[in-house]
């Protein structure tokens, strides 16, 4: 069905009752890269997951993992796949250590040093022998990132892997994910938070009411999507507009929110252009930031129904700092 | 096997287990020291207080202890069972070992095996338990002991606590099968109580049907000559099936359920 692939979906249709959760989904994902799976809630996001790892069956459609058919009969496919599906799983009684045992007894085999590698690799060592009823979501979280790569699977399917982290435990998450993707592994992360996804992933898939809209190399997706955002005083607004429309002929208008940020489609690199221009009207902007503007595209793309995800959207190149919304950009 | 193994050692982790073993360990305990320390006052009564003097007068106790432990031993193994099969979906743990590959169904089995041996092993040592609880009430019923080490009796042991064990697995095997159907260990437990309660009340109505149910066909695979918990704790005298008859039954119920848990695993869709 798909050379080079890593999982392949052909038609994948799931139907719960009257209700399509899957209207005929296909996905491709390259091996060897982080695949973002992007979509708003109830979009058909863990649906998808729970046909990949066989714990519901397809109404229509294929699945292909690892360059092989998947189907009912072949969950042996399933040991070279690493999963986090929804919520962590464990046994609140045992202890991270005693958890990771126990699952290690389902499956592939799984030798006891890679137990204590991925307890070390999550951070959760010194933690290891104390009940999981005692952790905290975030602490449940890496033991499920864990769970997912006690086989050291080939392909690693994680269901929103950032709930419940720390800044710290997202970054470190994010680094390892990208080292299993430069190490030949696939990572197939579904998410509704775009920042998280536009960080991390190689190649972005979004899905929209049970079908896939958009699917390709993550810079090919947000080509000539980038934006630029100013902040200047209030008086100042209708100058620097007609400023930055003269920066961008042809394309939309600047707009303005709320904060009084103006906001115009321009390739990041084009900052500077933009900053001098204001400064040569003797307009000082307080605020300047950059990005691509996945949300707009994601928006636009999905109906723009989803309230959830307008978290971490933006993420500029041009310093420290965010807005409420997530975006990220600097002081000038 | 290494299943099997994981399987024993979560079970010998999970507090359930020790409450379970600990509260029929409990009531045993309690109920044959208030027999003992009572029964010498009610032997003289003219309402049958001889029957209470039976219970801790060896070698016959040996087996009304067995039928005790396995009426209310029955309840014990049932609740036991849903809540080890109940809590596999609530916490998901099930989830976990299917999207690893594992075989549904082989893992639903194993992990009854496990619970298995965890019950024939509590059965031991609340047999063990029982008899030095029963030595004491005794001792307070001024009862003689002569009979403890009587040949014949204790030579038939080892077959009567085989047939207790399978009786004791075909309750675990149902409140496991309860339990899995309803993908909950609470809703597994509270049918599995009413099943048991429902039992004993059509008992009343349709004994000759309800010889044949799950609960009283595990009380008559041990024959007694008095009936303590006899009709799975009811105490009252009402038809049994003869032992042989109710362990075919029994492993018929339990196997019955062993293979719609094991089909009905096979066939979900696993969610949540």
């Amino acid at each position: 069905m798909t050379d080079g692939h890593a999982l392949a979906t052909r038609g994948l249709v799931k139907r719960y009752g009257s209700r399509t959760a899957l209207a005929g989904l296909d996905l491709s994902v390259p091996a060897g890269v982080v695949y973002g799976f992007l979509g708003p809630n109830g979009a058909g996001k863990t649906t998808t997951m729970r046909l990949l790892t066989g714990l519901i069956h397809p109404d229509a459609g294929t699945i292909e993992l690892l360059g092989r058919p998947f189907g009912r009969s072949d969950r042996h496919r399933l040991f070279d796949v690493g999963a986090l599906i929804e919520q962590p799983s464990f046994y609140p009684y045992l202890s991270a250590r005693e958890n990771l045992r126990s699952l290690a007894a389902t499956g592939a085999r799984t030798s006891r040093a890679r137990i204590e590698e991925l307890l070390e690799m999550v951070g959760l060592r010194d933690r290891a022998r104390d009940k999981v009823q005692t952790y905290s979501l975030g602490m449940k979280q890496r033991l499920g990132i864990a769970a997912a790569l006690l086989s050291d699977p080939q392909l690693l399917l994680l269901d929103e892997p950032s709930n419940g982290l720390d800044p710290a435990g997202i970054v470190a998450m994010r680094e390892t994910l990208k080292g299993l993707a430069a190490a030949g592994k696939t990572v197939f992360v579904s998410s509704h938070i775009l920042g998280e996804v536009q960080q991390l992933a190689d190649v972005l898939g979004i899905v929209a009411a049970g079908r896939l809209v958009r699917e390709g190399p993550i810079e090919q997706i947000l080509e000539g999507e980038g934006r630029i955002r100013v902040r200047v005083a209030r008086s100042e607004i209708d100058a620097a507009r007609v400023i930055l429309d003269g920066l961008a002929p042809g394309t939309s208008a600047a707009t303005t929110d709320d904060d009084g940020w103006l906001s115009i489609a321009l390739a990041p690199e084009r900052a500077a252009d933009v900053n001098r221009a204001l400064a040569s009207a003797g307009i000082y902007a307080s605020g300047l930031e950059t990005g691509n503007d996945l949300e707009s595209l994601f928006l636009e793309l999905t109906g723009g129904d989803d309230t959830a995800s307008h978290e971490g959207t933006f993420f500029g190149t041009a310093g420290a700092g965010s807005s409420p919304r997530g975006r990220s950009g600097g002081d000038v | 096997m290494r299943l099997f193994v994981a399987g024993l050692r979560k079970l010998v982790r999970r507090p359930a287990t020790y409450v379970t073993f600990g509260l029929l360990v409990g009531l045993l305990a309690l109920i044959y020291i208030a027999v003992g320390a009572t029964a010498r006052q009610a032997a003289t009564s003219p309402n049958g207080g001889r029957q209470a003097l039976l219970l801790v007068t060896f070698p016959g106790a040996y087996t009304l202890l067995l039928s005790f432990i396995l009426g209310l031993g029955g309840l014990f193994a049932m609740i036991y069972g849903a809540a080890i099969a109940g809590s596999e979906w609530t916490w998901g743990t099930l989830k976990a070992a299917v999207a690893r590959g594992e075989s549904r169904s082989r893992y639903q089995l194993v992990s009854f095996a496990s619970i298995g041996l965890m019950v024939g092993i509590g059965l031991l040592v609340a047999f063990a338990i029982g008899i030095v609880v029963a030595i004491i009430a005794a001792g307070l019923a001024q009862v003689a002991t002569t009979g403890l080490g009587d040949a014949a009796t204790v030579g038939t042991l080892p077959e009567l606590l085989a047939r207790g064990w399978v009786a004791l697995g075909e309750a675990c095997a149902l409140g496991f099968a309860i339990a899995t159907l309803a993908r909950s260990q609470l809703a597994g437990i509270g049918v599995g109580i009413a099943v048991y309660f429902g039992e004993q009340f059509a008992a009343i109505f349709l004994p000759d049907i309800v010889k044949y149910l799950p609960f009283n066909a595990a009380n008559a695979v041990v024959a007694t000559s008095g009936s303590f918990s006899g009709n799975g704790g009811g105490g009252q005298a009402l038809a049994r099936l003869d032992p042989n008859t109710a362990l075919v039954v029994v492993l018929a119920w339990l196997i019955g359920a062993l293979v719609v848990t094991a089909l009905y695993t096979e066939r979900a869709e696993i969610s949540g």
